[in-house]
């Protein structure tokens, strides 16, 4: 999960422009982690001597583990539990990184090292993670106009997060929240909800990006855009929905309402309320989810 | 009645939902489906069809899934109507049971769920 927060990270850094970012959490799937980044990160070497390890390597044809070993790095046990221990999902995307060329071992090992101590992630559960990403985000969002945010909206946010997680996957890099007096959408399902607050709710893709959403939400592969795609979008929505009145009725005793999904299609949603949007990237491309208070 | 020969109206707007519940329940061997993408397709197909048993949403266009349970019930008031919704809030349960439906299943689909309110009206085919 922490892979999700990295990337909001880096960007705040300025260490990582949002396009490359981009590139590079979409190569995550493809690629897999090496041996060196889990040493940087498990503190058994430091980026000089993996940049070391990496020159020999240009000059023999051994892995890098041998080497490490041959050379007194690393012994074989620490190469191996290194190899079989649990790896965190945001180093793939720093060795990705590393590898497009936008940043070197030792900068890398740099904002591992403040990464880690900024968000105390040794002693952070998977849950309370999420959370402390999903309140900066609140944060950034609503700081960008100073409104008041309500609870109602903070638990909103957070279970959109957790419903991202549950039916669709962890695998995503949220984006610093934008601010929109008109907003121009691609492929968008909106839905309302009604009651003793109001808020509407969106989510924009394009369609190929739809088509991968889709298949993760159905459980099924899609390659084309079709009927059942844009009712998984339509269905994703309405069961973030339904289980946010749920909750509501239950946690505070509301009623809301709950109105019928709509699609737009390249329109301009302007009104009275300004338009929130959360872009959050996955593999498959990114997603904006909107929101209109 | 034995589940294979029952014939289910599946009332949902959105496509992927009548299939996947439609696959659902023909894992436990129902066959004869008919659908319906609003509430009131579902009142008029109720009528056409005399399905045994309804499936239905709550949140749909032009008639929601409650107003549909009311004008089948007066139909017919034994008819076997389930709501599957996602919004399975106190009021929601409420409304629905009172206008005459007989269970309730909270989305998203819960296969051992579905089984067995199957199982409750039907025998296993």
């Amino acid at each position: 999960m922490y892979t999700q927060f990295f990337g909001n990270f880096l960007l705040s850094k300025g260490a990582v422009p949002a396009d490359k970012l981009v590139d590079a959490l979409q190569k995550q799937s493809s690629t897999y982690l090496k041996l060196g980044t889990l040493a940087i990160h498990a503190g058994l070497l430091t980026a000089a001597d993996v940049d070391r390890i990496v020159i020999m390597q240009t000059h023999q044809d051994k892995k890098f583990g041998e080497l490490a070993v041959e050379n007194g790095f690393l012994t074989k046990d620490q190469v191996d539990e290194l190899l079989s221990a649990q790896k965190p999902d945001y180093l793939l995307l720093g060795q990705i990184l590393i590898e497009d060329g936008l940043l070197t071992n030792t900068e890398f090992e740099d904002l591992l090292q403040e990464y880690q101590s900024s968000n105390e992630i040794a002693n952070l559960d998977a849950a309370n993670e999420q959370k402390d990403m999903v309140d900066k985000l609140i944060q950034r969002a609503f700081s960008i106009d100073d409104s008041d945010v309500s609870d109602k909206v903070v638990a909103y946010l957070n279970l959109l997060f957790n419903n991202i997680v549950r039916f669709i996957g962890k695998d995503f890099t949220p984006l610093n929240p934008v601010l929109k007096s008109e907003y121009l959408t691609n492929y968008c399902v909106t839905q309302k909800i009604e009651g003793l607050f109001n808020l509407n709710s969106g989510v924009d893709l394009s369609a190929n990006t739809a088509i991968g959403f889709a298949s993760r939400y159905a459980k099924e592969t899609f390659t084309e855009f079709d009927e059942y795609v844009g009712a998984a979008l339509e269905d994703f929505l309405n069961l973030h929905n339904g289980l946010f009145n749920v909750n509501m009725s239950n946690e505070h005793s509301i009623e809301l309402n709950l109105f019928p999904p709509m699609v737009h299609q390249e329109e301009t949603l302007s009104s009275e309320d300004k338009t929130y949007v959360f872009p959050i990237i996955f593999p498959f491309g990114t997603v904006n989810f909107l929101l209109q208070l | 009645m034995k589940l294979d020969e029952a014939k289910i109206l599946i009332g949902d707007d959105s496509a992927l939902a009548r299939k996947q519940l439609k696959d659902v329940i023909a894992q436990f061997g129902g066959s004869t489906f008919v659908e319906a993408k609003n509430g009131q397709e579902a009142i008029d197909m109720f009528k056409a069809e005399k399905p045994d048993v309804v499936f239905l949403d709550i949140v749909m266009p032009i008639k929601d899934g409650i107003a549909a349970v009311k004008e089948i019930i007066e139909v017919d008031p034994n008819a076997v109507i389930i709501i599957v919704s996602s919004v399975g809030t106190q009021g929601q349960l409420r409304n629905a049971i009172e206008a005459g439906a007989k269970d309730f299943v909270q989305k998203p689909l819960n296969v051992e769920q579905i089984e067995k309110i199957l199982m409750n009206h039907f025998e296993r085919s």
